[in-house]
């Protein structure tokens, strides 16, 4: 799974850097619009070490960032599945939550956490946090019928039992919208960094694009491509994992 | 099938190449509809781009010009080697950048004879008369910026490095300078630079500004350029251009028409009260004609050679462009 995705993106990443040397070259365009294989190769040796610890740095927020994502919408989703007022009133706020631009939410979060780490974490958590909430909401407060209408008719069921058999009979869908948001924590971050941080791979992109560098650019995309590739393929085989141990559990009950 | 793809292909380029041909070769005077991208959104530093536009400046000699606002995202050399803009305005660094990886810009006008770009601070705190006074501060640098280039230009003026002073990340919101936990911040003078003063001295602080140019760094502001290609095949067009855009640059500095420029100018900047918008006005005037005899747009060879230099002593090119060769007075 995992050389299949880098593959996968090596692939993609040649063919683009491919098209764009046909447009440098039909439209004669300088290394300055453009960087030729030369220039982007010297500017990969110059700027490859660097830009490899920007990235893990990057990486690294974007995980925790993300597993904090991951705990809260869990959190949220369980007490957003109630039909009562709380529960409605926590799909309403995420919905309109979602709708504000990070563009225009980040400035407010660097005033007042300042350009360090915890800004970081809490773009990257935001980002990825509410597609998360409104998935989970949607698979938490989706009643399993056929199992949850024995236990409720025998008096035995509890707000947990019901929250693990609805996990359970989702556990597809849940993993599916967990990796996929992986990307929008990588993203998240990356933006934060952009906007305001001064460290990751965000960070490096910007100066890059303030002193018109594409060939920086590029190596800085090449990076961000790979290690998402990384992450997702990480989860994919956690994912596998855990259907694994959920569909044939090795004893107890449910 | 290959065969097909590869014949498809063939066409798509042959048909853009002829396409490409075919836009670099109309007679003189046949270049229809123009684009002037600026360097920055529309406010008090494009004064006089808006004015030729608005008075109807180039349509007076014949030109079809839109001035689009910059940003920024917006890069007015690679627009024009991408035939988007004919015309732009695009920093000193970035002009010398662009040379040093070929492309085909040359210089036609520098509007600002002095840079924007000054440092602000509060003198009650610190006292920043020379560069030397810079030790043990912390210094608000955009890094990748052209501001960066001239703090560190002018850190080794007097043999300060990076251990001497703290360099400090600057963004585009001004609290850590506001909140005092940086020293100095980076301004333009004409533009934020009166803002963040009235706000401040709203608030009763005094401030003052540090301009690199008195202490002997002349890195060049923005200047208006263009393609070599457009200025050898159609050099009337280019006369033409600067002509109404220069033409434009001095009605709006000329004070006895300051009331009819900061009508126009508040039709752009809504944001900016007008008091604020007269100062900046003014200043504005002083750095593009500092004395009645300056001849608006010249270009100050000597300061861009020294811009150069700057950016080849801290690696930012890696080998002189001769930038001089790139100045052009049509």
């Amino acid at each position: 799974m995992l050389p299949k995705r880098i593959y996968q993106f090596v692939i993609i990443y040649l063919a683009a850097l491919g098209g764009l040397q046909a447009i440098k070259l039909v439209f004669a365009l300088s290394d300055y619009v453009i960087p030729s294989p030369a220039d982007l190769w010297q500017t990969a040796e110059a700027v490859f070490s660097r830009y490899l610890g920007d990235a893990l740095n990057t990486l690294a927020v974007a995980i925790v960032g993300h597993l904090l994502a991951i705990v809260l919408a869990t959190v949220v989703a369980i007490i957003g599945r109630l039909t009562n007022w709380a529960g409605a009133l926590i799909k309403v706020a995420a919905y309109n939550l979602q709708a504000y631009p990070i563009v225009a939410v980040a400035p407010i979060i660097f005033i007042l956490l300042g350009d360090g780490l915890a800004s970081r974490l809490l773009i990257a958590a935001m980002i990825c946090y509410f597609p998360l909430l409104l998935s989970f909401i949607g698979i938490f407060a989706e009643p399993v019928v056929d199992i949850e209408h024995f236990y409720t008719m025998t008096g035995r069921m509890r707000w947990q039992l019901e929250v693990k058999i609805r996990a359970f009979e989702n556990n597809a869908k849940l993993i599916t919208v967990t990796a996929g948001s992986a990307t929008l924590a990588m993203v998240g971050t990356i933006v934060a960094e952009f906007f305001g941080a001064n460290a990751g791979i965000g960070y490096s992109l910007r100066i890059a694009l303030y002193q018109s560098d594409l060939a920086k650019v590029l190596v800085a995309l090449f990076l961000i491509g790979i290690f998402t590739s990384l992450y997702l393929a990480l989860l994919e085989r956690i994912g596998v994992w855990l259907q694994h141990k959920l569909v044939l559990p090795t004893g107890g009950t449910l | 099938m290959r065969a097909r793809i590869f014949a498809e292909f063939l066409l798509i380029a042959l048909l853009a190449s002829a396409a490409l041909v075919g836009g670099c070769g109309p007679p003189e005077g046949d270049l229809g509809p123009l684009t002037y991208r600026l360097k920055w959104l529309f406010n008090v530093s494009v004064v006089g781009d808006l004015y030729a536009g608005a008075e109807g400046l180039f349509e007076a000699e014949g030109l079809q010009v839109t001035v689009k606002p910059g940003g920024p995202e917006k890069d007015a050399i690679k627009e024009l080697e991408l035939g988007h803009a004919q015309f732009g305005v695009a920093s000193a660094d970035q002009v010398i950048r662009a040379l040093a990886k070929g492309s085909p810009v040359v210089v036609i006008a520098q509007i600002f004879q002095q840079n924007p770009l000054q440092w602000i601070y509060r003198p009650d705190r610190n006292r920043f008369e020379t560069p030397a006074d810079f030790r043990g501060k912390t210094l608000g640098v955009t890094f990748g910026g052209n501001d960066e280039a001239i703090m560190r230009a002018l850190m080794a003026t007097r043999g300060l490095s990076e251990q001497d002073a703290t360099l400090f990340s600057v963004r585009y919101d001004y609290t850590p300078f506001l909140e005092g936990r940086v020293d100095l911040w980076p301004v333009y003078r004409n533009a934020q630079g009166v803002i963040i003063e009235d706000k401040l001295r709203r608030a009763g602080e005094a401030v003052a500004f540090f301009d690199p140019n008195a202490a002997g760094v002349r890195f060049v502001a923005n200047s208006v350029i263009t393609t070599r290609a457009l200025l050898e095949q159609h050099p009337r067009t280019v006369q033409k251009f600067l002509k109404a855009l220069l033409e434009g640059w001095r009605r709006a500095v000329d004070p006895a028409q300051a009331e009819r420029v900061l009508a126009m100018i508040q039709l752009h900047d809504r944001d900016t009260a007008l008091p604020l918008l007269r100062q900046q006005l003014d200043i504005t005037r002083q750095m593009v004609r500092p004395t009645a005899e300056t001849v608006i747009g010249r270009i100050d060879a000597a300061a861009w050679k020294q811009t150069e230099e700057i950016m080849l002593t801290q690696n930012l090119i890696p080998a002189a462009v001769n930038v001089a060769s790139s100045l052009v007075s049509p």
